[in-house]
This record gives C-alpha cells, structure tokens and sequence, in this order.
C-alpha cells in the first residue's frame, strides 16, 4: 500500500498521509466491501480515489493550473528533477516517475508497475481508454527520454 | 541487458526491477491503529462479514510492517533472539466443509515447516524484529480464527470459504517473508 501511495504521491509526506487516509476510509467503508472483490484491488481503488481527491482540492486552491499539469511544460519538469542521466538503474526510475506530471504517473503506476488493466484503470479513475492510453504513451515518451534508453 | 534490447523493452525490465513493498515511516502503523482504535469500537453492530474484512485488512496492513523489518534486517549488527512460536494449526473442525479441512492440512504443513526454517534462523533477528513478526502473527492468527469460527457456523458460506483460504495465505506469505528477513546460519 505504501509503495502504491509514494509512487502516487511522488512525495513521503503525503504518501504517509495517504496511506493512513486509505486505510481509514477503508475502514469506514468495510459495510460496502464486496468480500467476493480482491481487498487489495479495493485499497487500491481508495488509494487512487483519495489521491484523485486530493490533487483536486489542490488545484481549488491554486491560483492557477500548476505547471506539472502541462504537457508542455512536463518535460521541463521531469529533465529538471532527473539530473545527470547516468547508467539507467531502478532508483533513476523511481526519481523519473515521481517528477512525471501527475496524471501521467498515475497511469503509468498503475498499468506499468501495479499491473492493472486498462480497463480496471478506467473504472478506478474515471479516465476514457483513449485518454488513458494517451497519459501511458506520454509517461513512457519521457521515461524513456529521461532515462537516456 | 543485451545491447540489442529495445528502450521499450529495457524500460519493461527496469519497472519490473522496481521492488513491491517500500518500507513505511516507523511510526505509520501505530498512527493507523490509532485511527481506527476509536472507530472499532462502533463496529459492534456490524455482521460477520464486515468483521472479517476488517481483519483482512488488519493483515493487509501489518504486512507493510515486515516491508519495514526488510530494510532493518540489512542493518549488520544482529542480537540474538527467540522467536516464539504462535502456530494456528487448526483444530479438530470436522463441521468444515472437506476440501476446506484437506487444505487446512496443506496449509498447517507449510506452515510448520516454514516455522522450523524460522526457528533454525532465529537467532541471526534482532528483538524488534521479533515482536513485530510475532505481532503480524498474531493478527493473521486471529483473522484465521474468527474466519474459521464463522464458517462452522455457516458451512456452506463460500465467502467465507474463500476469506479463511485467503487469511491461510496470508499467514503463509508472512511467514515466508520473516524466512527471508533472517538469513540461513
């Protein structure tokens, strides 16, 4: 759970506080719990979903739209954060992942590293195939460039 | 990697490298558990179904704890240590529908040997390391008993079923996961 929520997150506070916030509401929804449902799909979903939440809260606080969620300005984000592309290893690509644009990381951690369908995505974010398939492309684009492969 | 390997796919490779578990803060658990001690109280009210989910989830948690050991157990400095054995071997549960009491069987030798592996290895785990493992236990113990008393209660429950199998595992997987932390002497 942890894991899901950092790479989530991109962010140790608040993957500490998403993953207490997970369980909590996973608690207060235990009544609505179909035990024939996979327990971890569900955390899973109420991670997702209490991140979704958050990052809107977020941007009703914002001024503006932050620059992390423009596609234009992603790829100064991720080169900015990933510096020195050196050897390509495991902890290069947790730091590229955490310094993709939000809804890009989401889609990638999902698919890519949890191993969700695009279908199952779908139903956890609310996204359209196209939509999501668009975020999975862009997300390994700039892994990919990052990393120097 | 091969030098003829694609970025797409050498990109495939290096998220599967990526590692399932990352250890939690220290403190992340208790803070859980803090937040959900005054709201188990309320679930008095709930029927068995619920209860059970929740002690899924119990062990759903805790096994973030042994994520945590992971990282501590690679610290060099070890003191010895007993592990003290919380077994669940079940018990005579002839109103358990057969093949459950066939995989009870199954499940209770794995776990007995894994625990000999563990007990072979004790001494190389450091005392946290212990109480948190023996903790973790104790909570799947407890999901697979409050699992097991509701399904001889109602035999042909098959979420039930399915809910004692999956807290079976879970044991299993835990206990498999504290064999790995404590290396072979």
């Amino acid at each position: 759970m942890y894991a899901l929520c950092l790479r989530l997150a991109a962010d140790a506070t608040v993957a500490r506080e998403l993953t207490q916030d997970t369980f909590v509401r996973a608690w207060e929804a235990l009544p609505r719990f179909r035990a024939e449902a996979n327990l971890t799909t569900w955390l899973h979903r109420i991670a997702v979903n209490a991140m979704l939440e958050r990052r809107r809260g977020e941007k009703r606080r914002a001024a503006r739209v932050s620059l992390a969620d423009d596609e234009d300005e992603a790829e100064m984000v991720v080169s900015g954060v990933v510096m020195a592309p050196d050897v390509a290893t495991a902890i290069d690509l947790e730091r590229a992942i955490g310094a993709l644009p939000p809804g890009v990381r989401r889609a990638f951690v999902l698919h890519d590293v949890e191993g969700y369908t695009h279908e199952e995505i779908a139903t956890m974010t609310g996204l359209a195939a196209g939509t999501l398939r668009a975020q999975l492309h862009r997300a390994r684009q700039l892994l990919m460039r990052v990393l120097s492969l | 990697m091969s030098e003829h390997t694609s970025p797409e796919d050498r990109l495939d490779e290096l998220t599967a490298e990526l590692p399932r578990e990352v250890a939690p803060p220290p403190d992340l658990w208790p803070a859980i558990r803090a937040e959900l001690a005054p709201r188990s109280g309320r679930t008095i009210h709930w029927n068995p179904r619920w209860r059970l989910a929740a002690a899924g989830l119990l062990v759903a948690a805790s096994s973030s704890i042994i994520t945590l050991l992971a990282v501590r157990s690679r610290e060099p400095a070890r003191e010895s240590s007993v592990v003290a054995s919380t077994d669940s071997a079940p018990t005579a549960g002839e109103r358990l529908p057969a093949h459950l009491l066939v995989a009870e069987r199954g499940y209770a030798r794995s776990i007995d040997a894994l625990w000999r592996t563990l007990d072979e290895r004790r001494d190389s785990l450091a005392p946290s390391t212990v109480a948190t493992v023996e903790r973790s236990l104790r909570i799947a113990d407890s999901a697979i008993a409050e699992a097991r008393s509701a399904l001889e209660r109602d035999p042909a429950n098959r979420v039930l079923a399915d809910l004692l199998v999956s807290n079976y595992e879970r044991k299993i997987d835990l206990l498999r996961r504290a064999t790995e932390l404590a290396p072979r002497t």
